[in-house]
């Protein structure tokens, strides 16, 4: 948790006769995480054996069939596995069988297409011919006449009169076009050549079949085509049922003897001795060790240097492990590197459900993901689903306190709850607590107020936090100066920006004045340095000497303390950026502005909540209105507009508080200590899908 | 004329609630220009590859946090006044 999994680098060393036990086994226990070696003078990279390539051709071809047949290993659920003896039985006479099988009826499928090609295409050149209704004979071999057949855009007659009067043109409508059989003597075939082409001339090759007889074969042909082809493709699905287990299984085990096959390639091999180096994870040490021993290999563990970079497990607990997606997409975290994905378990539901809040759509999600998860089996799904389950249950949990099932059930300055939602009285009634429901209202002002103040409060402390893991990262890297310079002076500049925000704060009473001013008297009202009230401060929140009159009247003590915070702060930014980059150091100061902006962004936690509380709010307003008494009573053009407008805001609901969450975590969070760039641990070997496990 | 019609609060909060909605609108209108730029660069990408679509979505809400400034500011408009 929070950090990559420990990792061991060893070194498996053998006699060379025994790198294809050794393959074998290591492959088996899908545990070493194998490193690309470089040559020395006396180990050399190995050569593949020797079956390797046979057996790649037999993978490709499968592979092909497999595309063919569109199976993927991936979305098929397993009915039945397969030991590998029964494979290795089967393997040659299957392989053979799913050619003669598979490949045959591929191969004639694609024959069966390309006919049917070229019958469309012939279809094309007589079908107009046959409505022009001159017989293919009249229509070519004459030696002082030139006939024209082919398509126009027009007709050109008048064109083709001004060049001689001598001519013949039949011509009939075609589908969207014209055309036409024009003849003319030899000599003035150039010109009326250059005519024609102006009117978009297509010439169409004659061919010597009757027109009526040719057409019904072609039809016929294509019926018995088609027919075929159905057969085919049957039979093919049927194989395809019968056989995919068996396939897929076969797939696993030819890749996998493929890998093992050329294991050399990433293995060092002198005269007589072999050495594969890589990682396992350190608990899996000592049976690793145990193992290989066993079979009279030797195991060295190997320390390894700064520089080395062994490559990330991440190792995150239970329910956490969904979210390992969303953390990968920005990156993978170094092996010393803090990993994210547990934080990001915790906040990003917590965020999803603190913008959505509305009880009807929390359940809608619940309920999806729920059903989707019986569908769609994969584990990239069914992750991606428990991530949709946590924001449900955490939407339901923010609209019970938000007070909200599909909108907003109480609004302030509204006696009658069913004005404003189809089921109001019903459900202030179950939740009314002596009128204590909502718990906290976000439609009503001090409910914004209050909520901005707390988004803004999450935002100031994940940014702080942010920070602190960024200096313990370069801490752990680098060192404590270097943490400072980097990290720790943000954090000062951060928390100064903090004291800002308060002092705003509180100079427009959120702490001093009660409901829907404030928060209540929760700090004393005295706090300002010369002694000023809160009602002239409320003129002046943003005290700047020379900017403002009577400024005085604004400055209280977190105004005070930020001062010296942020002086603090550019000492030692100045001192960390001025030997860097010179003078032009002094001018990045105003990056404090960017993390100024990022405590701000945090806002984006109460605004989209807000927009989709408004939709929801006015889509249940109108459909009431319009679907009953005394508006205009008609309740199907309600349902619908209530359907219609729910759907799309739930669409929204899921797509923007999700989006809006991640990029809080990404481009707020993330970017404060996590840099990324680890490599992903890959054992050599691979998890049995169709292949039972044993049996070797 | 206008003195004589209304008072100077009404007249001030009357700016406020004007001010607000410049500044979420205009802030808009600045965002979605940006994201009109990124979109279209996203669309390109995910056209070539299914798999960016996530981070392609993540880019075009980047300058959304312009809207949120401008949010901000109308909300201290509608509350300082």
């Amino acid at each position: 948790m929070l950090k990559p999994e420990k990792m061991v680098k060893v070194a498996v060393v053998g006699s060379k006769g025994k790198l294809s036990l050794a393959s074998e086994i290591l492959y088996r226990m899908n545990l070493l995480h194998i490193e690309s070696p470089s040559e020395t003078e006396d180990f050399k990279i190995g050569t593949p054996s020797e079956k390797a390539g046979q057996i790649s051709r037999s993978l490709l071809q499968l592979r092909s069939y497999i595309s063919y047949l569109k199976l993927d290993p991936g979305k098929i659920s397993v009915k039945r596995k397969f030991s590998k003896r029964e494979i290795e039985e089967k393997l040659s006479k299957k392989l053979s069988e799913y050619q003669e099988e598979i490949g045959r009826r591929l191969e004639e499928l694609k024959k069966i297409n390309d006919t049917l090609k070229s019958l469309e295409a012939e279809r094309s050149t007589i079908e107009p011919l046959k409505v022009l209704g001159v017989p293919p004979n009249l229509l070519k071999g004459y030696r002082t006449i030139k006939c024209f057949v082919g398509f126009v855009k027009a007709d050109p007659v008048e064109e083709v009169r001004k060049i001689t009067s001598d001519f013949d043109l039949i011509i009939k409508n075609f589908e969207d076009q014209l055309v036409l059989a024009l003849f003319v003597k030899t000599e003035h075939a150039g010109e009326v050549y250059r005519v024609l082409q102006g009117f978009g001339y297509k010439e169409i090759a004659v061919p010597d079949v009757d027109y009526e007889t040719r057409i019904s074969e072609i039809s016929r042909m294509e019926e018995e085509l088609n027919e075929r082809r159905k057969k085919l493709e049957v039979e093919i699905e049927e194989l395809k049922v019968k056989e995919a287990d068996l396939i897929l299984a076969i797939e696993e085990y030819l890749s996998s003897e493929v890998e093992k096959a050329e294991l050399p390639l990433k293995t060092l091999v002198s005269k007589h001795t072999f050495v594969i180096v890589g990682y396992i994870p350190a608990k899996n040490a000592e049976s690793f060790k145990k193992e290989l021993e066993a079979k009279n290999l030797v195991v060295e563990q190997l320390s390894f240097e700064e520089h080395e970079m062994p490559p990330t497990k991440l190792n995150n607990p239970g329910f956490t492990k969904n979210f390992e997606v969303l953390s990968k997409t920005y990156a993978i975290p170094k092996y010393k590197e803090i990993d994210p994905t547990v934080l990001m378990a915790i906040f990003f539901p917590l965020f999803f459900g603190l913008m959505l809040g509305d009880m009807g759509y929390g359940f809608l999600i619940l309920l999806t993901s729920l059903y989707l998860k019986t569908i769609f089996k994969t584990e990239g799904w069914q992750k991606l689903l428990n991530i949709g389950l946590a924001c449900g249950l955490t939407s339901i949990f923010f609209g019970f306190i938000y007070g909200e099932f599909f909108g907003p059930f109480v609004i302030p300055g509204s006696e009658n709850p069913n004005e404003v939602h189809f089921i109001g009285d019903t459900l202030a009634a179950l939740y009314a607590f002596n009128h204590g429901h909502p718990i906290f209202d976000r439609v009503e002002e001090f409910g914004v107020k209050a909520l901005l103040f707390i988004v803004l409060m999450i935002g100031m402390f994940k940014m702080l936090w942010g920070f602190s893991m960024g200096f313990y990262n370069v801490y752990v890297e680098h060192g404590f100066k270097e943490a400072i310079l980097e990290k720790g002076c943000w954090i000062f500049g951060v928390l100064g920006l903090v004291f800002l925000i308060f002092g705003f704060s509180y100079n427009l009473g959120i702490f001093t004045s009660p409901p829907p001013g404030g928060f209540g008297e929760i700090l004393p009202k005295n706090l300002f340095v010369y002694g000023n009230t809160v009602m002239e401060a409320k003129a002046v929140p943003l005290p700047i000497p020379g900017l403002v009159d009577g400024w005085q009247a604004g400055l209280n003590y977190f105004y005070l303390a930020t001062l010296p915070l942020i002086v603090i702060w550019l000492v030692i930014f100045l001192k960390a950026e001025i030997p860097k980059m010179g003078i032009f150091g002094a001018i990045m100061a105003v990056e404090l502005l960017t993390w100024f902006g990022q405590i701000i962004s945090y806002a984006r936690l109460l605004a989209i909540g807000l927009s989709s509380v408004y939709i929801a709010f006015v889509v249940n307003y109108l459909s009431l209105k319009i679907g009953l008494e005394p508006g205009m009573a008609i309740l199907p053009l309600a349902v619908v507009i209530m359907l219609i407008g729910h759907f799309g805001n739930f669409l929204l609901g899921i797509l923007d508080p999700g989006l809006q969450s991640l990029r809080l975590h990404y481009v707020e969070f993330f970017t404060k200590f996590f840099e990324g760039g680890g490599k992903e641990y890959s054992p050599f070997g691979r998890v049995k899908k169709f292949i039972e496990d044993g049996g070797e | 004329m206008v003195e004589a019609l209304i008072s100077d609060e009404a007249f001030i909060k009357g700016c406020a609630a004007i001010g607000a909605g410049l500044a979420v609108g205009l802030a808009g209108i600045g965002a979605g220009a940006g994201e009109s730029g990124i979109g279209a660069a996203a669309v390109g990408a995910i056209a070539e590859d299914r798999g960016f679509l996530g981070l392609g979505l993540l880019f075009t809400v980047i300058p959304e946090t312009i809207v949120i400034f401008g949010l901000v500011i109308s909300f201290i408009l509608m509350f300082a006044y």
